[in-house]
């Protein structure tokens, strides 16, 4: 490398110097020419994996991060926030590692329009963004006409769903907390695709161990859009062994969506839902998973081709409608669940595919798993690996699917090793892309 | 031809109960022959994109030192192999290894081996990293 980057700036006059001086008054689209300009639209689990591993696999690159919040809240762990096992602090990161370890412009702001030909985003604040390369990761939008009366302003307000770990978590916690002695939480679960699979029911055992010593006649019912789901063996053996599922006096109920478990209508004023069966039931807390679809973002750029979802191309993640522009994270059209494992994981195969690209080779072939965990309490962990491998097929969305979910155990050992496997998880996981 | 419609919305019907299970648990399941055969077309993926899945539990570059699950970087070559081929057998109890390790072929296994073999073995992240031309 003759051309002086970034990175030897910083070394010879300080990182301060550098972001004042605006590269010794060199112009970005000067700055461009020396290296590629990868621009990332979203500082998510998928957004921020992207900005690291790209950085590991190449020091020149310029990296900038558009994403509108100084910091970020995991999903990953929110739910042992309801039984207070967590806290939001605990699970909430900066973008300071990023920025100074990894040489990441973060601006935030809130990217707007893709000028796809003019390789340009244009944000709120910051003017258009010229790159080489862009990323957008904006994760999902929440989609709440699938419950007639159910809104965006309710979820900031009584009715909190808690699927984006923050303010509404926190909310929801205190109206578990000061719910009367033998009260109702009702939880709606969506139908598929949605983020966490397993996570309605995680909330659910959590809140229901608490309950259990603060609240014991209180109960929780789960009316699921869905006949089935994942991890529902465990689930089921442990709501059994410790809260009579089942059983009259369970203090866990499960509706499935044959059995009238789908949710239309939300009636705010009187805390009563309808479903589809006709039935009325009324809650002292409701908690309604709305459905998913791609972020606004995503959409609005025509990047979804109409649909909810994101095609993509399956070896490298470039999107559809421009090779330049890549889709990663729960927005994508992939056969794997919305987890973060991954979209961490479809990151990494965008970085290598990028830095392949930028020195002239062919990218190679992607390889994606989600080796992912859950708990049913502290002390009750289930496990599940899942091999997504490239097929280079067009009705397979280009991945074929192994998986293996952990045996039913009344090994309390195994069960309580699981669990620390989920925790050890919880935190390498954040760790992989935030320092 | 009533009964063909018959016998195809019954399959359709029995396809979307089969592809919500499917759903729930990520995906069909795959005969040996077949997983065989999808290895076989594609050009194998390199040693780094295989053992970066593995960063979410072991850490960055299989860095991580200061949790249960044990560090990769810095392996040995030969320990790596047996300890993966062994999972792969299903040779002795573990909690997921012997779940996770059965999917690769003897090559995916060695070239991860000789990828967390060149790791450095310290945590990360390592406050010299100066980027991939260190």
């Amino acid at each position: 490398m003759s051309q002086i980057t970034r990175r030897d700036l910083i070394k010879i006059f300080g990182a301060s110097a550098v972001a004042t001086s605006g590269l010794l008054g060199a112009s970005k689209e000067a700055y461009a020419k020396s290296s590629a300009h990868i621009v990332i639209v979203g500082g998510g689990i998928g957004g921020a994996s992207f900005a690291k591993y790209m950085r590991l696999a190449n020091a020149d690159v310029k990296i900038t991060m558009i994403e509108p919040h100084p910091q970020y809240t995991f999903c990953p762990g929110s739910n042992e926030i309801l039984s207070g096992h967590e806290t939001l602090e605990n699970l909430t990161v900066n973008y300071n590692t990023l920025k100074s370890r990894f040489n990441v412009d973060v601006i935030q702001d809130v990217a707007t329009e893709i000028n796809y030909e003019g390789h340009q985003v244009n944000t709120l604040h910051n003017g258009k963004i010229s790159y080489d390369k862009l990323v957008v990761s904006p994760g999902p939008d929440f989609d709440f006409h699938f419950v007639d009366g159910y809104s965006a302003e309710l979820a900031e307000g009584d009715f909190p769903h808690a699927w984006k770990a923050g303010p509404q978590t926190a909310k929801l916690k205190q109206q578990i907390d000061s719910m009367p002695q033998g009260g109702v939480l009702l939880i709606s679960s969506p139908r598929m695709p949605y983020r966490c699979p397993p996570a309605p029911y995680e909330r659910a055992s959590f809140v229901a161990n608490m309950l259990k010593e603060t609240n014991p006649t209180a109960k929780i019912l789960i009316l699921d859009s869905k006949d089935n789901y994942v991890f529902q063996n465990h689930f089921e053996h442990y709501w059994k062994q410790n809260h009579q599922f089942g059983q009259e006096g369970s203090r866990i109920e499960w509706i499935p969506a044959k059995k009238g478990g789908v949710v239309t209508k939300l009636d705010a004023t009187n805390k009563i839902v309808t479903t589809t069966s006709g039935e009325q039931i009324k809650a002292d807390v409701i908690n309604i998973i709305p459905e998913e679809k791609a972020g606004r973002f995503a959409i609005e750029n025509g990047l979804a081709l109409g649909s909810n979802w994101v095609p993509y191309e399956p070896k490298t993640f470039a999107s559809k409608v421009h090779p330049d522009v890549y889709v990663i994270g729960d927005m994508v059209d992939a056969p794997m669940p919305k987890t973060g494992y991954v979209a961490s994981n479809q990151a990494k195969v965008v970085a290598a595919a990028i830095n392949d690209l930028l020195a002239g080779r062919e990218p190679g072939t992607p390889f994606i798993t989600n080796n992912c965990v859950a708990m049913a309490a502290e002390d009750y962990g289930m496990t599940i690996t899942a091999t997504f491998r490239y097929t280079g097929g067009i009705k397979d969305k280009g991945f074929s699917t192994q998986v293996r979910t952990s045996a039913i155990t009344d090994n309390p050992y195994t069960n309580r090793i699981r669990a620390e496997v989920a925790k050890n998880w919880q935190r390498t996981f954040r760790k992989d892309m935030f320092s | 031809m009533k009964r063909t419609l018959f016998l195809a919305l019954l399959s359709a019907g029995l396809l979307s109960l089969n592809a919500q299970a499917v759903a729930a648990e990520g995906g069909a399941k795959l005969t040996d022959a077949q997983i065989k055969a999808i290895i076989d077309a594609q050009p194998m993926p390199t040693g780094k994109m295989l053992a970066d899945n593995c960063s979410a539990c072991h850490g960055t570059l299989g860095a991580e030192f200061n949790e249960a699950m044990p560090p990769l970087a810095g392996m040995k070559k030969e320990n790596f192999i047996k300890l993966m081929k062994d999972y792969r057998a299903n040779a002795f109890p573990t909690i997921v290894m012997h779940d996770v390790a059965y999917v690769f072929t003897d090559a995916e296994i060695e070239a991860m081996a000789d990828y967390f073999a060149a790791q450095k073995a310290e945590e990360w992240t390592r406050p010299d990293f100066k980027g991939a031309h260190e």
